[in-house]
């Protein structure tokens, strides 16, 4: 294992990050305080508590979700994209890195972002009074996974797309819509029954309901198949960006 | 230890996409001797960026094998790849990056410890005159300093086998002349350098061994002195090559 490239890798973009830091701290930031000061102070105040906890409380853990999910996407998805396009992508083409290590490089580089952006969410909710945490590991199980999961989504994206448009498309079509009717800001007990029939379909439901129960104890899917989904997801993105890579698919020739 | 650093043989690359197929090199076979200054000649879309790409590992062969110093650059990939350094013919940088960062990203990537990066940065940017502009972004750099950023990091692993692809395009003449002293002194230093560039003054001031690539082919293939043979240039002996060559496959 070429640990020092993938190091390397995870350096590079953890500096990009802070070369950047109003596109990729303070707005995600900005996002995460008016998010919660609108459904957690605003609304929170005139609705009773929910779940044993305070609403604030129990949205939280959905505005953690959206900013991790954004912090990740488009550090794997700008940071590939921007490379194939400079063809800086070069660089690591003709250096000794295997292509599962590419494959961890980007994914932990995104990861990285995701955890800075959600510690410092995690702050923000800590002024609020909005965290709790009942199960740290399960916790830290959640994010990972969930930051790995769309670190590939935007590594697929960025391979896949030809311009800048085309890096937005899976993210307003698939990811924004259905992280929202996900259940990142309510309960799916607010919904008709077919409407949350339809919601357990989503897997963006469990992988807030993940984060949520690991924070506040409270979950309304089975943590079984939650579990399948998020492993199943990181296990099949995961061959399938080496393969990508391994094949060369839009970077190579 | 073998005669020859790089072997190819029978490499053929064909390039794919879903409307259409380019043979950009086809069968073609070639062996580089260590220590040599190569110079590879040949139009443009002859083959030779491809038949570069394909040593590097930017581009996978279609068949037929490459070995850098005995290792399969497929097969051992990662071997093959600590034994080779790239400037290619164009800057494919983060611009963004300072010429420290692009050496310093790229000795990490090599697996080269911090200390060890550090020291080689210094000698690198000491030896192409770049101390001044070591904290300068890629992209306000002259054209001149460009490729001496660029050539620092190929040379940043310290690899056996040089490849430059027309490393002094767009620079203008003294620094080029600069920049042939640097490759000199790698050569004499014990480096093999592989050398394309369209200036065939270049070539003839600079490479002992030649080959000629036409239509994804090697045409012709053998020493300076080979080429010079009859009082021609380096220039002369390439024109009548490529012509010849052009004609034949005309008829």
């Amino acid at each position: 294992m070429n640990w020092i490239g993938l190091y390397t890798l995870i350096r590079r973009e953890v500096e990009r990050t802070f070369a950047v830091v109003i596109q990729t701290l303070v707005a995600p930031l900005i996002s995460a305080t008016l998010y919660l000061f609108i459904f957690g102070v605003v609304i929170g105040s005139r609705i009773e508590d929910f779940a044993g906890v305070p609403f604030i409380s129990f949205v939280f853990p959905g505005v953690l979700l959206l900013s991790i999910i954004n912090a990740s996407f488009a550090s794997a998805s700008s940071g590939l994209y921007f490379m194939r396009f400079s063809r800086a992508i070069e660089e690591l083409l003709i250096a000794p890195l295997s292509y599962f290590e590419m494959l961890i490089g980007f994914v932990g580089s995104a990861v990285a972002r995701a955890l800075i952006v959600g510690t410092l969410i995690l702050g923000v909710g800590v002024l609020f009074g909005a965290v709790t945490l009942v199960d740290p590991f399960g916790f830290f199980f959640y994010v990972t996974a969930i930051a790995a999961i769309f670190a590939m989504l935007g590594i697929i994206v960025a391979l896949w797309a030809e311009d800048f448009e085309q890096l937005q498309v899976l993210n307003t079509f698939v990811i924004t819509p259905l992280t929202y009717l996900g259940g990142i800001f309510y309960s799916i007990t607010f919904l008709p029954e077919l409407a949350a029939t339809i919601t357990r379909a989503n897997p963006f439901f469990y992988f807030a309901d993940g984060i949520r129960s690991s924070m506040i104890g409270y979950s309304e899917a089975d943590t079984a198949v939650g579990l399948v989904i998020i492993l199943g997801l990181v296990v099949g993105l995961g061959v399938l960006v080496t393969e990508l890579f391994r094949r060369g698919w839009k970077i190579r020739g | 230890m073998s005669e020859y650093i790089l072997k190819i043989k029978n490499l053929t690359k064909v390039y794919r996409d879903r409307k259409q197929e380019k043979l950009a090199v086809n069968d073609i076979s070639l062996s580089v001797r260590r220590g040599s200054f190569f110079g590879l000649l040949g139009p443009n879309g002859a083959g030779k960026s491809t038949t570069i790409h394909c040593i590097t590992g930017i581009a996978q062969p279609t068949s037929g094998t490459i070995t850098i110093d005995g290792v399969d650059v497929v097969k051992d990939y990662k071997l093959a790849r600590t034994k080779v350094g790239l400037s290619p013919q164009e800057f494919n940088v983060n611009i963004f990056n300072t010429t420290e960062q692009l050496m310093d990203y790229m000795g990490g990537y090599y697996g080269i410890k911090k200390a060890a990066r550090k020291a080689k940065i210094d000698q690198l940017v000491e030896r192409f005159d770049l101390t001044e502009h070591r904290q300068v972004v890629f992209q306000r750099l002259s054209g001149g300093l460009k490729r001496r950023a660029i050539l620092g990091r190929a040379l940043i692993h310290t690899p056996d086998l040089l490849i430059l692809d027309e490393p002094t395009a767009g620079v203008d003449v003294e620094q080029r002349h600069d920049l042939w002293g640097y490759l000199r002194e790698l050569n004499e230093m014990g480096k093999t350098i592989i050398l394309t560039s369209h200036y065939l003054e270049e070539i003839q001031a600079l490479c002992d061994d030649i080959a000629i690539i036409n239509r994804g082919q090697i045409v012709a293939h053998g020493t300076k002195a080979e080429f010079m043979k009859d009082g021609k240039s380096v220039e002369e002996a390439y024109l009548e090559i490529t012509r010849a060559a052009n004609n034949n496959s005309a008829v």
